[in-house]
């Protein structure tokens, strides 16, 4: 491991080894403010299938998902100067992610070609693959695939806000404190928000409660 | 039709989900939907709501991200370098307009104070009289100012100064 990055971790190993482990994101960016350009290729490295993933979340589109992947990226480089670690690494990430998400899907919403666009996005990005084909009956698959789009229309037909909360918390597994943090508001709001959108889901995907096999509950 | 119970079981039933209410508001709501049917069917719809979420798609990931970034990244840099290096030629062609532009103004107010502003220098007798005598007249009090302007005014009405003695 590179001095730099050892050093700056080793500052955090002070604050003992849950602190440690917990930033030690933060402890690469400061080791990457040092002049560590390693530091930022673990920090890729280590972050960007998540970023990836919130960007697809909200997108639905592996290609623009890594373009806006590398713009998050990019902005985190650009910021090397002036970042304090006041806050947890990933949630400054997450917030940097979903506000670069967000803008691309206004951008994309004043395009007229929106719809055909998605359509052949979901095309190119879900292709049943042959041993799908040959595991599952042809009404299994059509089902799964309808209830995936069903989904994800749910999910975007969300307000953004609503969006932003359901995806930090059903995908990135973030608590209400820290989606707060992330998208600048306070715990009560996010509850309220995740409490409205999942009333919203609710009614959107009524229709298939019950198609999916239960599943022992986490409460 | 639910009553007021049900209502802020329902209004917490989010928060129960993900474990973040007061472990003593948990236990209200427990308590309710042991004998609630209809607060238990809720929850029920609004936990496989959730687990309906995890049918939408893994986000696929190409390998060799991190590679890509990382070329972005000498780009980026070999443009920063570009814009260091540009900056000085920036500041000094800044420096040079600034410099220009006062010039121009120094020379164009100077040539506006020659053509309008420029005292009148005194041509006749008379006119080179007073003028001899306003240095005198500008350190002068006001009485004295009185007196010198009289004498300017027998001066100029005196029939010896029309021919410049």
């Amino acid at each position: 491991m590179p001095k730099a990055i050892a050093a700056a971790i080793g500052a955090y190993e002070h604050q003992g080894r849950r602190a440690a482990v917990a930033d030690y994101d933060a402890a690469l960016m400061i080791a990457f403010q040092k002049g560590g350009d390693l530091a930022f290729q673990e920090l890729v490295e280590r972050n960007h299938p998540r970023v990836i993933g919130l960007a697809y979340r909200f997108t639905n589109n592996a290609a623009e998902a890594e373009d806006l992947a590398q713009e998050v990226f990019l902005r985190i480089y650009r910021a090397r100067h002036t970042y304090k670690p006041t806050a947890k690494f990933t949630t400054w990430m997450f917030r940097i992610a979903a506000n670069a998400s967000l803008n691309a899907l206004r951008a994309r919403a004043k395009r007229r070609d929106d719809l055909s666009m998605t359509l052949l996005a979901g095309e190119e990005d879900h292709p049943a693959g042959p041993a799908d084909a040959e595991s599952r009956s042809p009404d299994h698959l059509l089902h799964q695939r309808d209830l995936r789009d069903k989904v994800r229309e749910a999910i975007q037909a969300l307000p953004e806000k609503q969006q932003v909360a359901v995806i930090l918390n059903k995908y990135e597994g973030l608590d209400h404190a820290d989606i707060a943090r992330t998208i600048g508001c306070s715990t009560m709001a996010v509850k309220s928000l995740l409490a409205r959108a999942r009333d919203n889901l609710r009614n959107r995907l009524f229709r298939y409660l019950g198609s999916i096999p239960d599943r022992p509950s986490d409460v | 039709m639910a009553s007021p119970a049900c209502h802020w079981v329902r209004s917490v039933l989010s928060t129960y989900l993900d474990g973040e209410l007061k472990s003593s508001t948990a236990q209200a709501v427990r308590r309710h939907l042991k004998h609630c049917p209809s607060c238990r069917e809720h929850l029920r719809q609004l936990e496989e709501t959730w687990r309906l979420l995890d049918e939408a798609d893994a986000p696929p990931v190409r390998p060799g991200f991190t590679a890509r970034m990382m070329k972005r990244i000498v780009e980026e840099k070999a443009i920063e370098q570009m814009e260091a290096r540009l900056r000085p030629q920036r500041l000094r062609r800044r420096v040079l307009r600034t410099v220009t532009g006062l010039a121009a103004g120094l020379a164009i107010g100077f040539a506006l104070y020659g053509w309008t502003g420029r005292p009148h220098e005194p041509n006749s007798p008379v006119e080179r009289e007073v003028c001899r005598h306003i240095a005198f007249f500008e350190d002068a009090d006001l009485l004295d100012k009185i007196a010198v302007i009289q004498a300017i005014d027998q001066l100029t009405h005196s029939p010896g100064t029309t021919n410049g003695t």
